[in-house]
């Protein structure tokens, strides 16, 4: 194996299909259930109920190893039950100790890991010389293998997650008002408590399909990033479980593609190194990188949007300041003089001046700027909005005359024309401020 | 060994016994058996993990100590290509925790997870428990990577889980010791300031104590806890460690004080008695089982036991107060 593995081949080739298939489905169910703990912000208890199936796992394997060893095909479906019924046990523990015991969230859902995984390590440790094969198996769980899975496990994984999905498509307006609101829900007669509960076996019953392909430690990733990047995209519900799910798909996919190739192409680099990417890990890492790029160009909630808009607020408050500084001086002005007065870095204070000068604000001539007609009105304007504001703290809100002046310097930027008008109807459009100045009328 | 043969009881008298000797001067460091060597790795490791996790869990931070517990993984990573590539030259040589990683390893990791968990908190403003998660788990997932790269083995895992207490020597037993004293020193040192930054952190404000220093200094303690005992013992160990005693002592006390004491505490008698039953298992029953995982086991059972017997907060105390005060609601003569 030298060349690399074209993409359509990891559904084609026998050896890759049911890895692949397998891992793309388990990352489907996980980003599914991500939304619901998103929502509710529960999203670390994927960490302590992935940690809880630990003993579950050790405990079938060691029945396994004394019953079953005849029947092989046995194998997977005890080792789910097993999973399953001590995540659930996790589960129960930790409503216990916050409700009964009053312990904080976060102790209790790290009481469950570490005392699950230790019990784990407990019963592991009875099979560790007495069958230290069987003892391979539990460990493949903490890392998980996906590439040693079989067509059985894919048709398993499908019929589970097929579950997850129906369970959310039949009762997505109930999880909606559960997600959103749970006493009025509860008001409204719905039965919150069952519905509570299936949730959170279906979580349960994510967290153990991922377990067998990214491993016990790595499964509460998948519980949090496609959600996380899901959010950044979208406010609505419905979509967010759509774009949850694509990108659980994607980075199940990518996941394995980049273990696989990744690792031939290191061999072809560097022979002597024989490194094999583990995929667990790689998935993840696909999916934090999915979610890192949502967080920072989504298209509303994105950093960048953020800082854009700031950046554009500043920019805009900057330049009405430089305007209304011109109209009170009066006369034409040198850059280098602009640039004192406003103690502004020289680029952007050259940036800004451009802009002035495309919105057709100010002119040069013989290397003074001077104010255009429009940016005379403009001018005209924010001052009228500073003094009008001026105006209405002075009269309606019992502002001192000499208070008034900081507020208004910042509200003078924000005051939209409409909010203008009402206010100048409110105030039967005054002619002089508090300090006695004259207000600019209206249209300039 | 001179533990060998022994049942529970027996384990603990020649314990005390050893212990007595060692104290009256009849026994040097030399002359300890590996088991004496097991439980003193136990027990120090233990009352840091108690004294750390007592701020932690009133902080409601010990998500954050499990989040260190997953980062010192590519904290030690790290930490190791730095020494080995920049101060020894030997990229070959395997991962071994010395004093230079320890502290290199335990810097990096405490401030990539605080840092980073701010900054996607912060910064790209995703909801507290999903940054949480998500830096951890990421961390974790390159560790693996890099791990799997330089060791060419991604199966590092049942060591660093846990641990190895059948093989622990004296290096161990310095480095639990130098963990212990600097843990209880900056207890007693900082005591106040982790007091005000834990219950009031408006307070501390106004005192001028820095809330972002502590709790970084916090984590630092915690994730150098975590590396120094991740040979002798395991990450889930320390964990358990430090969740579970601290919890147990709350159920007894209010006070922060006596619960630091009860949280030492049980979590020393934890540790005796699980390497007491481990070697009980041994010899008796000729089963080998993991002294970590006993030390999880009894830690639970100890807070099991409290939390049903505990004199105010316990399930059985409030069950018998509740009949009680309805008997009397019921009769008020």
């Amino acid at each position: 194996m030298n060349k690399l593995i074209p993409f359509w081949e990891f559904f084609t080739d026998p050896v890759l299909q049911a890895s692949t298939i397998s891992s793309m489905l388990m990352c489907l169910a996980s980003s599914i259930m991500a939304v619901i703990v998103f929502i509710k912000r529960r999203s670390l208890i994927g960490e302590a109920l992935s940690h809880a199936t630990y003993p579950g796992i050790a405990l079938s394997v060691l029945m396994c190893a004394g019953l079953f060893t005849k029947a092989p095909g046995v194998f997977p479906f005890v080792l789910l039950i097993g999973a399953l019924i001590s995540s659930l046990l996790g589960m129960r523990l930790i409503t216990f100790m916050e409700e009964k015991l009053s312990v904080k969230s976060d102790s209790a859902l790290c009481f469950v890991l570490s005392t699950f995984l230790g019990f784990g390590v407990f019963f592991a440790s009875r099979l560790q010389f007495s069958h230290p094969i069987w003892f391979q198996k539990i460990q493949m769980f903490l890392y998980g293998q996906a590439a040693t899975m079989l067509s059985i496990h894919v048709i398993l994984y499908a019929i589970l997650t097929l579950i997850i999905a129906l369970f959310v498509v039949f009762l997505f307006y109930q999880i909606q008002a559960i997600g959103f609101d749970k006493m009025y829900t509860k008001v409204l007669g719905l039965r919150v408590n069952l519905i509570e509960s299936l949730t959170l076996i279906l979580i349960v019953i994510a967290v153990v399909i991922g377990i067998r392909s990214v491993g016990v430690v790595l499964m509460s990733g998948m519980l949090i990033a496609p959600a996380a990047a899901a959010r950044q995209l979208t406010n609505n519900l419905s979509k967010m479980f759509l774009f949850s799910g694509l990108f659980g798909v994607i980075s199940g996919f990518l996941g394995n593609y980049f273990s696989v190739n990744l690792s031939i192409y290191l061999m072809q680099v560097r022979p002597l190194w024989r490194v094999s990417l583990p995929t667990g890990p790689m998935i993840l890492i696909v999916a934090a990188c999915i979610t890192f790029l949502c967080l920072i160009l989504a298209p509303n909630r994105g950093l960048v949007t953020r800082l854009y808009r700031r950046q554009k607020f500043q920019l805009k408050v900057l330049r009405e300041n430089i305007l209304k500084e011109m109209y009170k001086t009066g006369s034409g002005q040198s850059f280098i003089q602009l640039g004192r007065r406003h103690r502004i870095f020289a680029p952007i204070l050259l940036i800004v001046v451009c802009l002035m000068r495309l919105q057709g604000w100010i002119s040069k001539e013989n290397k003074l700027y001077i104010l255009s007609d429009k940016g005379t009105k403009k001018a005209c304007r924010i001052i009228r909005l500073h003094r009008l504001w001026e105006v209405y703290l002075y009269t309606h809100l019992g502002y001192l005359a000499e208070n008034v002046h900081k507020s208004a310097e910042e509200m003078e930027h924000i005051i939209t024309p409409n909010l203008e008008k009402k206010l100048s109807q409110l105030l039967k459009d005054p002619k002089l401020d508090p300090h006695d100045q004259i207000i600019p009328a209206g249209d300039g | 060994m001179s533990y060998w043969g022994l049942n529970f009881f027996g384990v603990i008298k020649h314990f005390f016994y050893t212990f007595a000797s060692f104290i009256a001067g009849n026994c040097s460091i030399e002359n300890l058996a590996i088991d004496e060597i097991q439980v003193l790795v136990l027990v120090f490791i233990g009352i840091s993990c108690a004294l750390i996790g007592s701020f932690l869990v009133l902080r409601k931070m010990t998500m954050l100590a499990n989040s260190i517990s997953h980062t010192i993984l590519i904290g030690i990573v790290i930490a190791h290509v730095i020494l080995q590539w920049f101060f020894f030259k030997d990229i070959e040589k395997p991962f071994q925790i010395d004093m230079q990683l320890l502290m290199l390893a335990s810097f990096i990791s405490s401030l990539l997870t605080l840092f980073l968990t701010d900054f996607f908190n912060r910064v790209l403003k995703l909801q507290k428990d999903a940054s949480i998660g998500l830096v951890f788990t990421v961390l974790f997932a390159i560790g693996i990577v890099l791990v799997t790269i330089f060791t060419r083995n991604s199966h590092i895992g049942s060591e660093i889980i846990m641990g190895n207490i059948d093989m622990v020597h004296k290096d161990d037993l310095k480095i639990a010791l130098f963990l212990l004293l600097s843990n209880v020193l900056l207890t007693v040192v900082f005591f106040k300031e982790y007091l005000i930054t834990s219950f009031d952190s408006n307070f501390a404000k106004l005192s001028k104590i820095s809330n972002w220093a502590f709790t970084y200094l916090l984590l630092l303690q915690t994730s150098a806890t975590v590396i120094g005992a991740l040979r002798a013992v395991g990450v889930v160990l320390v964990l358990a460690l430090i969740v579970i005693p601290p919890l147990t002592a709350r159920l007894y006390t209010n006070r922060l004080r006596s619960m630091i004491l009860l949280a030492c505490l049980t979590s020393a008698l934890g540790a005796i008695i699980a390497v007491a039953l481990s070697r009980h298992f041994l010899s008796v029953y000729g089963l080998p089982l993991s002294t970590a995982g006993l030390v999880v086991v009894c830690q639970f059972f100890i807070w099991g036991a409290s939390v049903l017997f505990a004199p105010k907060k316990g399930v059985l105390a409030k069950y018998f107060f509740n009949a009680v005060s309805r008997v009397t609601a019921a009769n008020p003569s």
